[in-house]
């Protein structure tokens, strides 16, 4: 019985550990990586994201936002679809314009560098390109690999130049990785034919992410020619995930915990049919049926509490083994075309604990109910004589 | 002084499909002090008719009355707690609680009871020195014999200090020995304090050192016999 509730609440504890590590992580990937909280560009960019679509004056909004105590960084990019090409074949790409040090505090890019560096500085005859491990694959490139880059400027002009790979990136997206590709600001300002101090959107990056919705509140009203969207209004699966996260986790919990009651159940119905001339005995002797039904339902009390007790301190000892070494899950490496990691973190919050404790004890009770009922129907005269 | 009356008793199983009655319009009187063995063939009605005394069977008709007060007026929770306080009981199959020592197997009743710890203790120790087994107070049912578990059970039976003492076929599974032994102890609290026993038995040695013998057949009494020592 101990070991049992023992097993079951670990396994229950662990399990919800490593699902929440692992939308944790994809919330963070797709905020830090490809969304940022909140963006603001023009209204009709979202739907069709075209290069003519940009942010006039964008360098004095980024100096506005700055000023915000509830921004962390933001960051003008400048982007447009794009056609990359090597000798080994051609795809096509998002190309995208940063300012490196104004992104670094919105995005991430530069710490899933696995080769190269980023944008060092240097500004050589051939511009740099940091790509994804994804494209490089699929174009067979390598560091300083030339890769051509064809757009259609603000002119309509198709304009071709040659990047040099100065750095490979690889997220916990394989698409994302695909698909973008970045360089320095300037460097798309001149392919692009795009005049000074524009961007197509404005990425911002909060300290506190639950602010997201305050603040965009407040940009709204600060630049009503403007969208200015949230992480959840740019992609709804990431919200539906967010606020499901939670509810998902109790059904989760809800499954084992039942399985776990149906355990007991048959655990104690066991214990109350093994000792049903002891029960007699004792209502025999004198002990009321009241005194004998709390007696079950404490001992079933005590049994939950005691392996419930043990499997969540095995369980949380676990999860605070992963979370420091990512578990390799490498069954789930198809999902990562959907962003989701191939190694999770395992992480619970505290508060999922005591919650948990209060259901063991909770359904520890509520289980021992209809064995103890099943005892105090014991006639004691038949259970004192039964062999 | 009569502490025990049963009054035109009748226990009737399966009433309405095939009735059995297993005991048939007793009449009997029980005094303080009695070594009082009930005898008869299997079937004739000795446990039903001890499951009635003790309040864990209901006749259906006739009275049981304890001290005058009638067991057929009680509802289940006063019938409880009227065994805890004035029955004691000594089964076949000892029944000792397996988790439990020897000890405190005979203070638990005592604290059903309410009896505080000191007390109890106290009095667990003096009925473990009454039953010969003061060296197995903190022994479990497992390691005892037979014989010294229905000892410890007899114990257990006496720590409620009740008026009488109710043992269904105490001795069916002791040896030769082991039954003289208990025997002895059961004579020795009956007669130096004065505790009131009533068997059930097929036991020609239980009947032996009875005092009064009331026999049994198909539910009535057919003789009750005193002892003339």
């Amino acid at each position: 019985m101990l070991s049992a509730v023992a097993i079951g609440i670990f396994a229950g504890v662990f399990s919800t550990g490593f699902y929440l590590g692992m939308a944790d992580m994809r919330f963070k990937t797709a905020i830090k990586t490809e969304f940022s909280h909140i963006r603001i560009q023009q209204k009709q960019f979202q739907a069709e994201p075209s290069i003519g679509l940009f942010v006039d004056g964008s360098q004095n909004i980024l100096n506005q936002l700055k000023k915000i105590p509830e921004i962390e960084g933001a960051s003008g990019r400048l982007t447009c679809e794009a056609m990359a090409e090597t000798a080994h074949g051609n795809l096509g790409v998002k190309l995208t314009g940063v300012e490196p040090e104004d992104e670094k505090k919105v995005s991430d890019i530069h710490e899933k560098l696995i080769e190269g560096n980023y944008f060092t500085g240097k500004k050589g005859r051939i511009p740099q390109i940091i790509v994804g491990s994804g494209l490089a694959e699929d174009l067979k490139l390598k560091l300083k690999s030339k890769l051509k880059i064809t757009l259609t400027d603000i002119n309509g002009n198709v304009n071709a130049r040659l990047y040099k790979v100065s750095g490979i990136y690889k997220s916990n997206n394989t698409t994302y990785d695909k698909l973008n590709v970045f360089v320095v600001r300037d460097e798309f300002l001149e392919q692009s034919a795009l005049s000074d101090n524009v961007s197509h959107l404005i990425a911002v990056y909060l300290k506190q992410g639950a602010d997201a919705e305050l603040v965009a509140t407040q940009l709204r009203k600060t630049y009503p020619e403007l969208e200015v969207l949230t992480w959840r209004n740019i992609s709804k699966e990431l919200a539906l995930m967010a606020d499901q996260m939670n509810q998902l986790m109790y059904i989760f919990l809800v499954i084992i915990m039942l399985a776990l009651c149906f355990g007991i159940i048959n655990t104690m119905l066991m214990a109350v049919l093994e000792r049903k001339r002891e029960l007699g005995m004792l209502m025999a002797v004198g002990m009321s049926k009241f005194r004998v039904f709390r007696m079950i339902i404490l001992e079933s009390v005590y049994l939950s509490l005691t392996g419930g007790v043990a499997g969540i301190i095995i369980g949380f000892a676990s999860i605070k083994y992963f979370e420091k070494h990512p578990l390799k899950v490498d069954m789930f490496s198809g999902f990562e075309m959907y962003g989701y990691p191939k190694e999770v973190a395992t992480i619970l919050p505290s508060e999922s604990l005591v919650s948990m404790t209060i259901m063991v004890i909770f359904l520890g009770i509520l289980s021992a109910i209809y064995p103890a009922l099943k005892a105090i129907r014991y006639n004691p005269a038949e259970t004192i004589r039964d062999e | 002084m009569k502490i025990l009356e049963l009054k035109n008793l009748h226990k009737i199983y399966d009433e309405k499909t095939i009735p059995v009655h297993a005991v048939n319009d007793v009449n009997l009187a029980f005094e303080q002090g009695e070594f009082t063995v009930i005898v008869g063939p299997s079937g004739s009605g000795k446990t039903t008719l001890l499951n009635i005394i003790g309040g864990l069977d209901k006749p259906t008709k006739g009275d049981v009355l304890i001290d005058n007060e009638n067991l057929n007026s009680f509802n289940s929770k006063k019938l409880t707690l009227f065994r805890l306080r004035n029955i004691g009981f000594v089964f076949q199959a000892y029944n000792l609680i397996p988790v439990l020592t020897a000890k405190e197997n005979i203070e638990f009743i005592m604290q059903l009871q309410g009896i505080p710890k000191s007390e109890r203790n106290k009095r667990s120790l003096e009925l473990l020195d009454e039953v010969e087994l003061s060296e197995k107070a903190k022994v479990r049912p497992a390691k005892l014999s037979g014989g010294q578990q229905q000892r410890i059970a007899v114990a257990r039976a006496l720590a409620s200090m009740p008026k009488f003492i109710l043992a269904d076929e105490p001795t069916a599974n002791l040896d030769s020995k082991s039954a003289e032994n208990l025997l002895q102890i059961m004579e020795k609290l009956n007669r130096d304090k004065n505790m009131t026993f009533i068997f059930s038995t097929h036991d020609a040695r239980v009947v032996k050192k009875a005092k009064r013998v009331i026999t049994l057949e198909d539910g009535k009494v057919v003789s009750d016999v005193i002892s003339a020592s």
